[in-house]
């Protein structure tokens, strides 16, 4: 419980320091950075919430249904959503097949791996 | 309530489908949004009455995005030593990305809430909603063609990138993360914890890189 408070708060306080700051980045992320910084510094303790931060992740996939299903609304936009998923379609295997292959080639190598 | 419920339950079977057939085409998010959206449909109630009983869940998705920090943080050293490959791949591809939905809407003459709409596309949901003031677009559309645009990610994305041989778990993940998002990175943390980590620091500089271009491009 003191885990999902302290990731809670995080969020909150990521949000409001984006309405402060007037940057369009999504609170959260910054409440992410936030708390990436704080485990650095030693004021949060990786132990406080791994638990709870492990939890939710594993239902992440989850947690994005409410926002998929909004497509609904959008229906009316009928042949439309052929050409809106082709773009996005495109847009996708190009970004990530570059990503991909710029990553895989500049990746330093690792025993491990 | 009784949305709540379906939602889980449709999740719940979408992961054991997912055990069942082991396809990567089969993806908890996308059988429980197909399930939710024809309840939906066939019940006639509209989104919002869903979106009201279903709150629960998205309340939990701001905190859930910051937990992403915990597993960054168990895998700094890796990223520190890897962090220059990681930055320029992520650019790279989200500006591939941002440029194709900008660029091939406009080819297509698609409608312009549609062109201003896509624009975003690649950016977690959040971040399209907030530039939609930029980009003129209308709030929810832009936030509905994110969402979708990395649930269809999640689905495609692990097998195109094994077609065209990008085997690495860091590329891998950094590649979902970069245009999909949010969902691509619930999809890249089932292939492991570093797939993961890479796929949240696609998904980060995402927002980053998405937001500065938009804002400096509507100016």
């Amino acid at each position: 419980m003191l885990g999902l408070g302290l990731l809670m708060g995080f969020a909150a306080l990521g949000e409001g320091l984006a309405r402060l700051l007037r940057v369009p980045v999504p609170g959260p992320v910054l409440g992410l950075l936030l708390l990436w910084l704080a485990l650095g510094l030693g004021v949060v303790r990786l132990s406080w919430l791994e638990g709870a931060a492990d939890h939710l992740l594993g239902v992440l996939g989850l947690l994005f249904v409410p926002a998929t299903v909004g497509f609904t609304d959008y229906l009316s936009a009928g042949a439309a959503w052929g050409l809106w998923l082709l773009v996005m379609l495109t847009g996708l295997l190009a970004g990530a097949g570059v990503t991909g292959l710029i990553a895989a080639r500049w990746l330093k190598s690792e025993q491990q791996a | 309530m009784i949305w709540l419920a379906l939602t889980i339950t449709a999740f719940v079977l979408g992961l054991w489908a997912q055990t069942r057939w082991r396809s990567p085409l089969i993806n908890p998010t996308l059988i429980a949004t197909l399930i939710v959206a024809l309840a939906l449909l066939l019940s006639r109630t509209p989104y919002p009455e869903y979106t009201a009983q279903a709150r629960p869940l998205s309340l939990l998705l701001s905190p859930a995005v910051v937990a992403l920090a915990v597993p960054l943080y168990r895998q700094r050293a890796l990223l520190t030593r890897q962090g220059p490959a990681l930055i320029v791949g992520s650019l790279a591809g989200t500006l591939t990305a941002v440029g194709l939905d900008t660029w091939l809407p406009r080819m297509l003459h698609l409608s312009t809430e549609a062109q201003r709409a896509l624009i975003t596309a690649p950016a977690t949901s959040g971040v399209a909603v907030v530039l939609a003031e930029y980009t003129g677009a209308p709030p929810t559309l832009a936030a509905t063609l994110a969402v979708l645009s990395g649930l269809i990610g999640a689905v495609v994305l692990p097998p195109f990138l094994t077609f065209i041989g990008v085997r690495r778990p860091l590329a891998r993940g950094l590649a979902m993360g970069s245009v999909a998002h949010g969902i691509g990175t619930a999809r890249a943390r089932e292939e492991g914890e570093q797939v993961g980590v890479a796929s949240s620091i696609g998904m980060g500089l995402a927002a980053l890189l998405i937001s500065v271009l938009v804002a400096l491009l509507s100016r």
